[in-house]
């Protein structure tokens, strides 16, 4: 496998520093930031292969990002693979938007990073 | 004695009356007869043996009694018409047809009037006599209506088409732009009102319902009342269908507060779940070498204990979108097998852990059946963790499948502890925690309930069989794929291209992308 670059965006540092220790050992090249107005600066100024997307973020929450990102007419982000992942299932409300931008919505306490690496090497193939 | 003779009722006086006067009319024109024929012979006019004296006598005898039976059927008209009013007016059943008063006859002799009168007078006391019924009703009626008003409990009638033509003031109801009243009482799954009254209609002339815990608005909305819900039916009834609420909203509310809290407490305990199953993932793998003796065993636990944490918050979160009726199921094709796959290294490790024997067969042969992958899992899950809590250390549990007419039907054994008739009815009721089970084994009572939920909710069902201190056998029925294809494609097109990866879903890019 080639390297791939890795945008994690996640404000818990327990989890992120879980996902960058994971993911290093697994081969990948990774960036983390922690808050949401940083994510997306980070997302726009470098093509990132996949971005991982929490939504209870400070600042700015993940779905924003995701808005301004793809929502607009053109995609900024047109070789990223945005895989959401957050612990705050929602309720039918921001579905629709999530199913529209993102290409993953996971539940955190469900995957744990050996599967995360199974889920990010099968969305790209 | 004496014993009455003659006509009893006023109907039968008329023939009697009019068979009389005949017979006198008869009689006395023969006497008139014999009277003139005598006249006659004395006058000399004519002899007894002559033929123009009969002739003359029977023409006199014909015509005088002709002309006499005319005067009289015509005189005593007017006397048979108003005896036939009368008549009609008791109510007296009767050969004589009623008079009609508004005859050319009637109106030129003006007897119409009089006709007019006897129909009037008759009318005027049948009123009086129905306001007298109908305020002794009425004030009944107004005492009834009070008393339910001031009970605490509510009472509603329902007529053939399912409208509500009563509802005291208690009761859950509130009426709709048109004017309609509507119920307000929020069933869950399928077990409502509605699917309970089609059954009836089909299948009943007289049932019974019971339902419990049904609240008449949603979780966040203010002076929500909880009810338990009695129902009969009767068939062919002004008041087909009679719902009796008794108000537990006292009773209930605490729970259901608690529920709403646990909830946003559930999704915070998700963070540090993440955590801890994380690292045990990583771990897993950089310790496998390290770890001595009974450390893998002690090391497997952690993973099972957080695995089951993960699974109750899931059952807890679950009850709360059930019961805030946010629950929502992606149906879809997907093989038993396939289902299980996907809870089955944790099931594996959870019944070695608590040293029971797993023996799972499910036939890849059978046919794929419509299912919401991670709520199905959940489901096994909870069964199995049932079957494991409540049989013996060393005991086994075994999970099969087999093709039942248009369901697969999905069974979870254990030899274990078993239960009561009695507990059995109530299992999947929330909260419901079986006596013995209170004292001895953990649990919150809302895993059945949640399980039944859920197949439900996938158009299955679940049901049990249990003899007690032998064992239970759960099943869960889910529908045959290609039998529920077509609804499913009809309903479901939101999730085409998403594959279920848990609670979330992966898109599936080769059918989006080149």
């Amino acid at each position: 496998m080639s390297t791939k670059t890795i945008l994690c965006i996640e404000d818990d540092r327990f989890i992120g520093e879980m996902y960058i220790r994971s993911l290093k050992k697994a081969g990948y090249e990774i960036d983390w930031v922690v808050d949401g107005n940083d994510g997306l600066v980070a997302a726009r100024n470098k093509s990132y292969d996949v971005i991982l997307l929490d939504i209870m973020l400070p600042e700015r929450h993940g779905t924003e990002i995701l808005e301004a990102l793809r929502g607009g007419k053109e995609d900024l982000i047109p070789k990223s693979y945005v895989i959401v992942l957050t612990n705050f299932q929602q309720d039918d409300q921001s579905r629709i938007a999530m199913e529209k931008y993102a290409d993953a919505y996971l539940i955190k306490a469900e995957i744990t990073p050996k599967k995360l690496i199974s889920i990010i090497e099968k969305i790209q193939d | 004695m004496e014993i009455k003779k003659g006509p009893q009722i006023a109907s039968q006086f008329w023939p009697e009356f009019i068979k009389q006067k005949i017979v006198l009319i008869i009689v006395s024109q023969i006497i008139i007869s014999i009277a003139v024929g005598c006249l006659i012979i004395l006058s000399g006019f004519l002899a007894i043996g002559s033929i123009g004296f009969w002739l003359i006598l029977g023409g006199f005898f014909v015509i005088n009694l002709a002309t006499e039976l005319l005067i009289v059927i015509s005189a005593t008209r007017p006397t048979k018409d108003l005896l036939a009013a009368i008549i009609n007016v008791s109510g007296e059943k009767s050969t004589l047809t009623p008079p009609n008063p508004n005859t050319k006859e009637y109106e030129k002799t003006g007897f119409r009037d009089a006709l007019q009168k006897i129909y009037e007078l008759s009318s005027v006391k049948d009123k009086q006599k129905t306001d007298e019924s109908e305020k002794k009703d009425d004030n009944q009626e107004l005492s009834i209506i009070e008393a339910l008003n001031t009970t605490i409990c509510g009472f509603i009638t329902l007529d053939k088409n399912r409208q509500v033509i009563y509802a005291n003031k208690p009761a859950p109801i509130h009426t709709n732009v048109d004017g309609i009243k509507i119920i307000d009482l929020l069933f869950n799954g399928n077990d409502t009102l509605d699917s309970w009254l089609d059954s009836c209609e089909e299948h009943s002339v007289h049932d019974e319902h019971v339902w419990t815990r049904i609240p008449d608005r949603l979780p966040n909305e203010e002076g929500r009342r909880f009810f338990d819900v009695i129902a009969s039916y009767q068939k062919g009834s002004t008041a087909e269908t009679v719902l009796t609420l008794i108000d537990r909203t006292k009773s209930y509310i605490v729970d259901e507060e608690n529920l709403d809290f646990i909830s946003f407490a559930a999704h915070e305990l998700r963070g540090p779940i993440t955590v801890i199953r994380g690292y045990l993932d990583v771990l897993g793998d950089e310790l496998a070498d390290v770890l001595v003796d009974d450390q893998s065993e002690l090391f497997h636990r952690l993973v099972v204990s957080s695995n089951r944490l993960s699974g109750y918050i899931d059952n807890i979160l679950n009850t709360s979108r059930y019961d805030r009726r946010h629950l929502k199921m992606n149906l879809a094709e997907d093989k038993i097998s396939t289902i299980y796959d996907t809870i089955s290294d944790d099931m594996k490790l959870r019944a070695g852990a608590q040293n029971r024997i797993l023996n799972v067969d499910l036939p890849t042969k059978l046919p794929t059946v419509a299912a919401d992958r991670a709520s199905i899992g959940q489901v096994f899950g909870n069964l199995i963790d049932n079957a494991i809590k409540y049989s013996r250390d060393g005991g086994s549990v075994n999970v099969t499948a087999k093709q039942n007419g248009n369901f697969v039907d999905v069974s979870v054994t254990d030899n274990g502890i078993g239960m009561p008739e009695s507990v059995v009815s109530q299992l999947f009721q929330k909260f419901y925690r079986s006596h013995r089970s209170r004292e001895s084994v953990a649990g919150t009572g809302i895993g059945l309930y949640i399980s039944k939920a859920i197949v439900e909710s996938n158009g299955g069902t679940i049901s049990v069989r249990s003899e007690d201190g032998k064992g239970s056998v759960f099943t869960v029925s889910l529908p045959i794929y290609s039998t529920v294809a077509d609804k499913l494609l009809a309903s479901n097109n939101s999730n085409v291209g998403l594959i279920s990866e848990g609670n979330g879903w992966i898109k599936n890019h080769s059918m989006y992308r080149s």
